[in-house]
């Protein structure tokens, strides 16, 4: 069963999980460039920081992206059948579900390992200063995180009608309408700040995606 | 006879317009049961009731001896189900939704599939997306064949299909109901196909089942009398009058429900006389039936 449902997905998401992986294993690369010239002298430890967070601002980008396309890819098959066919199949509900949510979570191993391989090969390549190290696995490892915590919200909402996608688009609307009348009648509500520490610091849920990404640091 | 299906008290909402009242359907084994029934009338909604695709409100639902909702992974695994419109994937190939459908059925027969596929002349490369909707429709019945199922529950699977590939869809049904006994609850709005094979039907209007006989009784139980000198409110008699209209002079034409030759002597009387009986096939039987429970006229 697993395999027939993971070569489905892959049908659906081959596109996306190949370009995921060609951005996977570039941006590693391209983010120590500057360091991996061997005719160039080696940056500044400074400035290779620099550069290595501006790139690392573009793996959580990633990460969310990956995760949100093949969350919709893994129910588009269904969504495209009213979930008639889906739901006649002689599989419990539960785990219908489940054999969905394992076979986009196996697809998104190929960016995964491409950023591994990326980022092994960008910390080998790169002349990194004294002082500075490189940290692929562990880099490999947020991005793994990161791309399962978006597949997943992205897999929940997207499992849903277009009523439940429209009710949690409403909430975040909700929220926000109140802030900006909040601001104009001048009433001391800061309600996206605390929504923002809740959700996206520590232990938030989507905290994984806050920070620096760091491929080089010290 | 035991019943493939049973349905008691089975109530359920869809809106403020729609309801499904005091719902009761019987299909005995073995059955061929044609389930007729004018556009909206709920000849879907029951079908996916009884599949546990929708929740009812109240009442009991059982299939095959099991049931719904309590059982329904189980019963899915017995029943092969042809959708009102084709609900496949459609960028897997005919091979590839052959082999997706098969890993969920532990009774899928492989060689039978292929004789399907030989005999529908299905292209096994082409996507299930682009096949015109006779393949679609081979396709579908194929799939919920080759199962092997003990009960095959299908929504208008001929619809819109041509007269030829309709012809093979349903020589390929009856070719395996024979060969295994199996139970059919079929819906279509073809009353002409379904009289030639159904045994048992059932009619559905507005949520209610209006009736729910053998075909036979059916049919030679609707007919349309010519009588004359009939008095304007007919004594209780064996038979139900759905509807009378007047014809030419004293003459009345009577739609009735029930009918027996034998009850021909309820018009024994003085200056009463039956000059015709006149047979209904399926197809105005079922109209006469729906026209006289919208606003009996009798």
């Amino acid at each position: 069963m697993f395999r027939v449902m993971l070569y489905s997905q892959w049908k659906w998401s081959r596109l996306i999980v190949l370009l995921g992986s060609v951005a996977g294993f570039a941006l590693p690369i391209i983010s120590v460039q500057g360091a991996a010239r061997a005719d160039s002298s080696p940056l500044q430890a400074a400035e290779l920081l620099r550069t290595v967070q501006s790139w690392g601002v573009l793996y959580p980008v990633l990460a969310a992206t990956l995760g949100l396309l093949v969350a919709i890819a893994s129910w588009t098959p269904d969504h495209r059948g009213r979930h008639v066919y889906a739901l006649v199949l002689p599989v419990p509900r539960w785990r219908y579900v489940l054999l969905r949510f394992g076979a986009g979570a196996l697809l998104l191993a190929a960016p995964i390992t491409a950023v591994l391989v990326g980022a092994l090969l960008a910390s080998w390549s790169a002349a990194i200063p004294a002082g500075l190290q490189g940290y692929p696995v562990a880099l490999a490892v947020r991005f793994a995180l990161a791309v399962l915590v978006a597949f997943a919200v992205f897999f929940a909402v997207s499992a849903g009608t277009a009523r439940t996608a429209g009710i949690v688009l409403a909430l975040i609307g909700g929220v926000m309408l109140v802030q900006v009348i909040a601001n104009v009648a001048r009433v001391d509500l800061d309600l996206v700040g605390k929504l923002q520490l809740v959700v996206l610091n520590w232990p938030g849920p989507l905290a994984i995606f806050t920070g620096r990404w760091m491929l080089i640091d010290v | 006879m035991t019943n493939a299906i049973e349905i008691h008290n089975l109530r359920y909402r869809a809106g403020k317009a729609f309801e499904i009242r005091d719902l009761e359907l019987h299909v005995p084994h073995g059955a061929i049961y044609g389930f007729l029934g004018p556009n909206g009338s709920g000849k879907t909604t029951t079908m996916r009731l009884m599949l546990g695709l929708l929740r009812p409100l109240a009442g009991r639902i059982t299939v095959l001896g099991d049931e719904i909702p309590r059982d329904v992974a189980h019963i899915l695994g017995r029943v092969g189900f042809v959708p009102e419109q084709p609900h496949l994937d459609p960028i897997l190939t005919v091979r590839e939704t052959l082999a997706f459908h098969a890993a969920f059925y532990s009774t899928w027969d492989w060689s039978w599939a292929e004789r399907l596929l030989r005999q529908f002349d299905l292209q096994d490369r082409q996507p299930f997306g682009r096949l015109s909707k006779g393949q679609k429709g081979k396709l579908m019945m194929l799939l919920a064949l080759a199962q092997r199922p003990e009960l095959l529950v299908l929504d208008e699977p001929t619809d819109g299909l041509d007269p030829v590939v309709r012809r093979e869809v349903l020589s390929a049904l009856l070719d395996y109901v024979s060969q295994r006994q199996a139970t059919v609850f079929i819906s279509s709005h073809l009353v002409h196909e379904l009289e030639r094979f159904c045994d048992w039907v059932g009619v559905m209007d507005d949520g209610r089942l209006i009736t729910e006989v053998p075909m036979e009784r059916f049919k030679n139980g609707i007919k349309r009398l010519r009588v004359s000198g009939a008095p304007r409110t007919p004594a209780d008699g064996p038979f139900v009058v759905l509807a009378r209209e007047p014809t030419n002079g004293s003459g009345e034409t009577w739609l009735v429900r029930d009918w027996e030759p034998r009850m021909a002597s309820y018009f024994d009387g003085p200056g009463v006389s039956l000059h015709e009986v006149i047979d209904l096939d399926l197809e105005d039987g079922f109209v006469e039936l729906l026209r006289t429970f919208r606003g009996p006229r009798a």
